[in-house]
């Protein structure tokens, strides 16, 4: 059994980086080695900024190899559908600096397309995966967009906004329909059944 | 002319002749099996008893929880948040909280953090001693889960006095937490402290010492150093690896900052490690609830928002990050300033392990290890359908 | 004639019904969140096994189906064909309210909102989740039922299967499920056999 070990770079790979840096120098690493100048401190610990769709690939290739952020935590999207946009935040995590990166990317809702990495991160496959089975949106390069939790769904993307869950629900599944008694002894007297007997039979 | 008289047209009916060139074939291990770790399918390319290939599937537990939490009040979602993971549901309400008083610049009383550190180390210990107990399962060691189960019932009794809910707590509120402490609670915490302490001694000598398990579980899925972090490992996973990592040291939440423990690693990354490093993160909770204990100061425990069904949050986004017993659990939270939030995206700490990796480790193992692989890297279906 | 066969049937009726309760095999399939309360229930402090209920992993063998809270569609798939497995007597017990109307997931759009149209319950167990108390009482009021000859809402399956049958392809579509309920109905005699 071997000893609990305390040392943060023990056994690591990119032990060679050198010591963490504080947020600015991280926002001025960010600048030089990929361009971006919009991003800033937003708290302790977090930075965010706003990036071009099509430059998102070589940013990320650059904050993987030569900024030091090489844990993809999340890609998460959002559906702005009054700007008939979609937002897809990448997280990036350092271990070196003990930063967390926002990359914020705007994609046009209608055509809802946008380059893969899963070549530089393996667990960006499920992310996409995800994104695309729950929102629609194609990511050009990644081979398995196969649905995976949906396998049987045959409606339009769930997240999106236009579709509401409960209209949904109420339409498609049958709710037990029931007249109970009980309240009349607490309260005298209930209206009405509350649980729809669901429509077509 | 063939002196044998063969009862199949003279055909040989020894197998080997007849046998398709192709010995591969195709093996579930679906949803309704006891070495799943929960509702969860594996599909199998096998030959012989060795795996080929290993594809996923999920989704059996799928209850569209996201879009759940959009329909819903800012209030009434703290009561499904914690069902998202459910043998450690606490890092969901904590996550949950904590990302709106990100985005609101909400105060959190100091009384209020030392109990929500509290409620989060007990319900790691109660996740881990569950999860030995799975793992135990796998290989045929059934004492183990009869005492480990039953043993988290006394941590599962002191959420009960103080949440009045055994596995489903509600209990963690944007602002605080819901109630104080009851009286002699603390001196209850105490004694099943000591009590968990004394045990993890008879576990070694049933469980971690057996030669059963020894044999089984030492090198078998080898989680390579070089790839755990590339695949997205986090947690006990990556800690078994050799990364001292751990988002309550990195990323320091609540008064995690003010606390004195270790983080527990191993080198080898195999099952075995794996389950070391849970056993010595028990011991690790344990010294971190005697401490909250000691230190916790007096005060209010709830900031309380003054209208709960009318409140809105402002404008804004929060990406916040707990280190849950399986992993980096994650939410990103976006309001638009109204009464129900924008977008929840919940990051399991499974999304990585359940699906990846353990599609990469199954293959080239053998089919009787692949449910200890599973359990191994504690991968949790409700994490990763949501 | 007649009278003395109907008495003598009917005593080897109450002579199994005492056998059966105590023995038993619950399904171990767990299928929702209400699940995590199974294994104290099964463990050394709430001990299900003195009442000779023990889990089993093949439906063949198995007695009890518990639905242990929500079911998305693709797991009613399942269960379905699962169900269809086991040997009459069988006991559907639904645990916790999302079997009863939907629970915590009512405006949920993956999850059966009503149990009772597509499997016939025999037993509804009420909470969020039932603690490990309430699930052997629950199990208690099941072996009495059994015991009493009550418990016998499988016959239904097979008497409305057009019911069932409908509700379920309404919901996923059609599947090839092996088994000729039809048949089996016959086999248990709750069907009528035609000559």
């Amino acid at each position: 059994m071997s000893e609990l070990t305390r040392t943060p770079n023990a056994g690591r790979p990119l032990a060679a980086l050198g010591a963490a840096r504080h947020a600015e120098a991280i926002l001025a690493a960010i600048l030089s080695e990929t361009g971006a100048d919009g991003f800033h401190v937003k708290g302790a610990r977090r930075v965010e900024g706003q990036v071009q769709a099509d430059s998102l690939h070589s940013f990320a290739a650059a904050m993987k190899s030569r900024v030091g952020f090489e844990h993809l935590s999340a890609i998460s999207c959002v559906d702005w559908i009054a700007q008939g946009e979609f937002e897809l935040v990448y997280h990036f995590w350092s271990y070196r600096d003990n930063c967390l990166v926002s990359a914020h990317v705007r994609i046009d809702r209608a055509i809802a397309s946008m380059d893969t990495i899963t070549d530089l991160w393996m667990p960006a496959s499920f992310f996409e995966r995800d994104i695309h089975e729950f929102f629609g949106v194609v990511f050009q390069g990644n081979t398995d967009l196969e649905r995976y939790i949906l396998t049987d769904w045959k409606g339009p993307p769930p997240m999106r906004k236009d579709f509401v869950s409960r209209d949904f629900a109420h339409e498609h599944f049958h709710y037990k329909d029931y007249e109970p008694t009980w309240d009349e002894m607490i309260e005298g007297g209930y209206h009405g059944s509350r649980g729809k007997s669901g429509g077509a039979e | 002319m063939s002196s044998i008289v063969t009862a199949n047209d003279g055909k040989d009916i020894m197998p080997g002749a007849n046998a398709p060139e192709n010995r591969e074939y195709n093996m579930f291990i679906g949803p309704n099996h006891p070495g799943i770790e929960g509702n969860f399918a594996l599909k199998l390319t096998v030959e012989g008893d060795t795996i080929l290939k290993a594809k996923t599937e999920a989704g059996f537990l799928h209850r569209g929880f996201e879009k759940l939490m959009e329909e819903r009040l800012f209030i009434q979602n703290i009561a499904i948040v914690c069902r998202i993971c459910v043998p450690d549901p606490d890092p969901n309400e904590e996550n949950y909280a904590r990302a709106i008083e990100s985005i609101a610049g909400i105060e959190v009383p100091r009384r209020a953090q030392f109990i929500r550190v509290l409620v989060l180390e007990l319900s790691r210990i109660a996740s881990h001693l569950f999860t030995f107990g799975g793992h135990a399962g796998t290989i045929g060691l059934y004492t183990m889960p009869n005492w480990s189960i039953s043993d988290r019932d006394r941590v599962l009794d002191l959420f009960e006095e103080l949440t009045g809910g055994r596995v489903y707590h509600i209990y963690n509120m944007p602002g605080g937490v819901r109630r104080d402490l009851p009286d002699g609670f603390k001196d209850r915490v105490r004694k099943v402290m000591d009590f968990i302490e004394e045990r993890l001694a008879e576990y070694d000598d049933l469980f971690f010492n057996n030669k059963i398990l020894l044999n089984r579980a030492i090198g078998i899925g080898v989680l390579p150093q070089d790839k755990a972090l590339e695949w997205g490992a986090t947690g006990p996973d990556l800690r078994a690896a050799g990364f001292a990592h751990d988002v309550r040291k990195d990323d320091p939440y609540e008064i995690y900052g003010e606390l004195d423990f270790e983080i527990p690693t191993e080198r080898d990354s195999d099952a075995y490690s794996r389950l070391m490093v849970r056993r010595r993160e028990i011991v690790q909770s344990i010294s971190i609830v005697r401490q909250v204990l000691d230190k916790m100061p007096e005060g209010s425990v709830w900031n309380k928002q003054p209208n709960p069904l009318k409140w809105r949050v402002p404008a804004g986004d929060a990406y916040v990050r707990t280190e849950s017993s399986k992993g980096e659990y994650a939410y990103y939270m976006v309001s638009d300033g109204g009464v129900r939030p924008y977008r929840v995206h919940v990051r399991g700490a499974s999304v990585t392990h359940g699906v990846h990796i353990l599609e990469h480790l199954l293959t080239g193992a053998r089919i009787e290890d692949a449910s200890q692989i599973m359990f191994s890297l504690d991968a949790c279906p409700p994490e990763v359908d949501r | 004639m007649a009278e003395k066969e109907l008495t003598q049937r009917s005593a080897w009726d109450k002579v199994l019904a005492n056998l059966r309760k105590r023995s038993l095999w619950m399904l171990h399939y767990c299928t929702g969140c209400g699940a995590v309360e199974l294994p104290p229930t099964m463990t050394s402090r709430f001990d299900m096994e003195r009442f000779g209920i023990m889990p089993m992993v093949t439906p063949r063998q198995a007695d009890i189906l518990l639905i242990t809270g929500y079911l998305s569609v693709k797991t009613l798939k399942r269960v379905i064909l699962i169900y269809e497995q086991m040997v009459a007597p069988k006991y559907v017990v639904g645990f916790g309210s999302c079997t009863i109307n939907g629970g915590m997931y009512w405006n949920s759009y993956t999850t059966i909102k009503a149990l009772d149209r597509y499997l016939p319950v025999e037993m509804y167990l009420a909470g969020c989740m039932p603690r490990p108390e309430a699930i052997i009482t629950g199990f208690n009021a099941l072996i009495d039922k059994i015991a009493k000859g009550e418990a016998n809402s499988w016959k239904d399956y097979y008497e409305n299967y057009e019911f069932y049958h409908k509700n379920q392809q309404h919901v996923f579509g059609d599947i090839e499920t092996h088994h000729d309920v039809t048949d089996d109905g016959k086999y248990f005699r709750v069907v009528e056999a035609t000559r």
